[in-house]
């Protein structure tokens, strides 16, 4: 700010004295010509000095002139204070702006600096020197007529270099120079103001912008809040420590890689995260650490912000011991006890974390109500490290019902929302209430095995086209008629649902609301058996409802399963595998908008009925 | 005797007609082809009224003292972090490495506006650490006020990998300015001018490089760092730090706008009348020789006649 203020100032002095150049030239030029006062006898007998007037057209070194230099090569005089200074900060110096004075790569004070010709010290080493390293030193260019020092280096006959400096005046035949400069400040700095205990703070605000250390880690002291302060969305969940400390309630969560960093975690946020752990196993698997159970559980989490709150402890609700091949089985655990982390091998330990889920409780003025906490805890070999744990936490209503119906939209399918289906029974229709229990497709695994399970699945979520596949062994394929039921039902999944639902939020009472599923698909044909090789989900999708709000309702929906037509040598072309896949395409079917025309304005003015009652 | 032209001037030959006749209908098609067709051949010929504009200027950049490192320093993903942001520096625990940085902005042409960021980060690390990839991530306050005073806060990200362990990364770059649409040509413009990451979040959530980058680069006006040239030097000493120097130059940039009503109206009116003066010329010829050779009856009035009626 300061350096632009200074630039526009010397802009509009140039303008100034450009006017003042072509208007006045008559006026007597008070023109300052500093001629060179050298103390000649400094240099030794080697320096010349040429006090010539020629003109050239190198561009020398230009200094701002108010380039304040070391005190011991100015004389300081002291300005005129407004106010008392601030001790520490001295004053300000006068600038030097002679340009045989000024010699910016002088820096050993009594040393002779190497290559710098300029350096007063430098009378016996300047026969080494090889070249200068400020060659000119110049006045402001903008002047009609301004000094420049020049320093260069002629070698000797006895071949040691000898040093020339001559101090020029250049004259500038330029129609846009300044003749006559009358004030001094227009183009120099302005001198800064001085720090005082007054001024020191608005000084401060106008010099730093942005600086190391602003950020600030802004803690909520308890004394601000209200008597009574319930959580509000977004605010972390204060813990109560063993002694009665107050901590933050922390869900593990990717930080700024995927490993797990110790995030709060926020109030109202469902939130779900998966982080990895590095951990040595025969070092962090029995010490109190993050594979630890009680790490999850033996938290009290205060009911509202504020400091009389009552803790509330997280209670387990259960804990499943996971094994190794991927089955779960639910432990019973009598009241406070936890089962600790055990090195069973030293690369096996068992009863580690492996996923947390918190249900927390919250009441209508932001308190917390109950806090529950589930468990899944495996066996961590060498080869599952990194380990991935898996946290969750979720907010319920109280009162509000354990588990509130979802829908994927109201009432058109919102993008990205899984498919609401369910199945036709004689009462009606039946549908989870569990989101995940929907249609969905199979999850690519890491063995691509089609028969071997159990295969993850994921849900058709609205919108997204989706691939995915596994791989047929044809040593697998021998029973026929086995593998075919096998692969469809693998495809397929379980609770294949029959129905799926035309929007969102489709009423289970409205069969007129729920699409059913075509299938070309017929088990039953000729005795030959014929294999699955692909599912493809084809969903018609059209938008209902005005052009600004859309709403996005499935139309009808198709499977389109591929079967093998030739014999397994022609399928596979000599290869042992077999590819089979699972597609799911949404095809927009909505027409485009048309243009309507809009109908004729009618003039409806009607006179008051007695208007001409006297008539009438 | 040689006779020279001593002075001319032209005569104005008058041409009367009644309302109703082919000369006034003639007038009239005249006129229209005169004028209007202009408007015609100046639109066709595209660009009539223009839709985008450019000016240059240099924006006013500050670096806002905010960083974000990470630096992965073995090949199986252990890593080392910093940032200038007490919330995640209390998170990372372990994973903390705090480096000795120094900064410097510099205007090198006098003119007020800085020109250069020069930033040297030297990381420590312990002997068993080797630094394999670096991911820096700076943010700017940037400015622009010829046109719309434009006021918002952009970030340059740096990241680099080798296979080989590094002693040191050197990055010298401009820092441009991305539009994906005109800036409007008047006004304040600070839809932008908020916190690329918010450093007074708590939650790990708000420090994800890859959350800041993607909702960073919805944004229609963004920074990028362009270097093409990074130099990863190899060959640390084991008791040396990881070096990182990076020199970030804030150029000129062409920035485009969509012009105002006058603008547009003023390139408009100089391809019309520039066409419109030839269409003039042309039927002014036309429209002399239908009435000097009375092609349509008319009452030539010569010059110096007095009033009849």
């Amino acid at each position: 700010m300061a350096a632009s203020a200074a630039a526009s100032c010397s802009l509009l002095n140039i303008f100034s004295l450009f006017l003042a150049y072509f208007l006045f030239s008559s006026v007597t030029t008070n023109e300052n010509t500093t001629t060179g006062d050298f103390n000649t006898t400094q240099f030794g007998e080697n320096v010349t000095y040429n006090f010539t007037d020629y003109y050239t057209t190198t561009q020398p070194t230009v200094f701002e002139s108010a380039t304040p230099t070391h005190p011991s090569h100015s004389s300081t005089v002291e300005p005129a204070l407004p106010a008392e200074p601030l001790p520490v900060s001295g004053r300000t110096l006068t600038p030097v702006t002679n340009v045989d004075r000024l010699c910016p790569c002088d820096d050993h004070n009594d040393v002779c600096d190497i290559n710098c010709c300029c350096d007063r010290e430098c009378s016996e080493e300047v026969a080494l020197f090889t070249s200068c390293s400020v060659p000119a030193v110049s006045g402001s260019s903008q002047l009609c007529s301004y000094d420049v020092a020049y320093y260069s280096l002629k070698t000797a006959i006895d071949g040691y270099s000898e040093l020339q400096a001559s101090v020029q005046k250049e004259t500038k035949y330029d129609a846009f120079c300044i003749h006559s400069q009358n004030r001094v400040d227009g183009l120099s700095h302005p001198s800064p103001a001085l720090p005082t205990g007054s001024n020191f703070e608005s000084l401060f605000k106008q010099f730093t912008g942005f600086l190391f250390g602003s950020e600030t880690s802004a803690q909520v002291a308890p004394t601000d809040l209200p008597a009574s302060a319930g959580y509000q969305l977004g605010d972390v969940i204060v813990t109560a420590g063993e002694s009665g400390q107050r901590g933050v309630f922390r869900l593990p969560a990717p930080g700024v890689t995927a490993d797990c960093v110790n995030s709060p975690a926020a109030f109202l946020k469902d939130q779900s995260s998966r982080c990895s752990r590095r951990v040595v196993l025969d070092r962090d698997c029995s010490s109190p650490s993050a594979l630890n159970m009680d790490t999850y559980t033996r938290i009290q989490l205060f009911g509202r912000k504020d400091e009389g709150a009552a803790a509330v402890p997280v209670e387990v609700v259960s804990v499943t011991l996971q094994s190794n091949t991927g089955t779960q089985t639910e432990l019973k655990i009598p009241g406070g006890q936890s089962l600790r982390p055990v090195l069973l091998s030293p690369t096996l330990c068992g009863n580690v974390v492996l996923k947390v889920v918190y249900v927390i409780k919250y009441g209508p003025a932001g308190q917390i109500v109950n806090a529950t906490v589930s468990l899944v805890l495996g066996f961590v070999r060498e080869a599952m490290l990194p380990l991935e744990q898996h946290f969750r936490v979720m907010y319920v209503q109280d009162g509000g019902g354990e588990t509130a119906v979802q829908h994927s939209g109201n009432p058109g399918y919102v993008v990205g929302l899984p498919l609401v289906s369910g199945t036709r029974t004689t009462e009606g229709i039946v549908r989870s209430i569990n989101l995940r229990d929907t249609l969905s497709v199979l999850r690519s695994s890491e063995d691509q095995d089609c028969l071997q399970g159990p295969h993850q699945r994921s849900p058709v979520l609205f919108g997204l086209d989706t691939e995915s596949g596994c791989t047929l062994r044809m040593d697998d394929a021998a029973n026929c008629t086995l593998v075919s039921q096998v692969l469809l039902d693998v495809l397929r999944g379980p609770n294949y649902p029959q129905v799926v639902a035309s929007f969102g939020n489709s009423p289970l009472d409205n069969p007129l609301d729920w699409v059913q599923i075509k299938s070309n698909y017929n088990p039953g044909e000729a005795g030959s058996c014929s294999i699955p090789l692909s599912l493809h989900l084809e969903i018609e999708w059209t938008k209902y409802g005005t052009l600004v709000n859309p709403q996005a309702g499935i139309v009808s929906i198709r499977e389109v399963i591929q079967t093998n037509t030739s014999s397994w040598a022609v399928l596979s072309r000599g290869s042992n595998v077999l590819p089979i896949r699972t597609s799911v395409a949404f095809i927009p079917v909505s027409a485009a908008a048309l243009p309507g025309y809009r109908a004729m304005p009618t003039f409806n003015a009607r006179l008051p009925f007695d208007f001409f009652s006297p008539f009438v | 005797m040689a006779f020279y032209e001593v002075y001319s001037h032209p005569a104005l030959i008058r041409y009367k007609t009644s309302v109703c006749t082919r000369a006034t209908l003639f007038l009239a098609a005249v006129l229209c082809l005169t004028y209007i067709p202009p408007l015609l051949v100046a639109y066709r010929s595209q660009g009539f009224w223009i839709k985008r504009s450019t000016y240059e200027e240099q924006p006013v950049v500050r670096f806002q003292y905010q960083t974000l490192l990470v630096a992965a320093t073995s090949t199986q993903g252990d890593f080392v972090a910093w940032s200038t942001f007490p919330h995640l520096n209390n998170m990372l625990g372990p994973k903390l490495r705090i480096p000795a940085v120094s900064v410097r902005e510099e205007d090198q042409n006098q003119d007020g506006k800085l020109d250069m960021l020069v930033l040297q980060l030297q990381l420590p690390l312990k002997p068993e650490e080797q630094v394999f990839s670096v991911q820096l991530l700076l943010t700017f306050s940037y400015q622009l006020f010829r046109m719309s005073t434009v006021a918002m806060q952009s970030l340059a990200y740096v990241q680099h990998s080798s296979s080989v362990p590094g002693a040191k990364l050197s990055v010298s770059g401009d820092l441009r300015l991305q539009q994906r649409t005109p800036l409007p040509h008047r006004g304040l413009y600070d839809i932008y001018n908020v916190s690329v990451i918010d450093g007074s979040s708590p939650f790990a959530s708000s420090y994800d490089l890859d959350s800041i980058i993607r909702s960073y680069q919805s944004r229609n006006l963004t920074t990028v760092l362009s270097c093409p040239m990074p130099v990863w030097t190899v060959g640390r000493a084991a008791a040396s730090p990881f070096e990182l120097n990076a020199e970030i130059r804030y150029p000129v940039e062409v920035i485009s706008y969509r012009p105002g009503f006058w603008e547009t109206i003023k390139f408009a009116w100089i391809q019309y009348v520039s066409i419109l003066l030839v269409f003039l010329w042309v039927f002014e010829r036309i429209q002399r020789f239908v009435f000097q050779n009375q092609v349509l009856t008319t009452v030539p009035i010569p010059l110096g006649k007095p009033h009849l009626s």
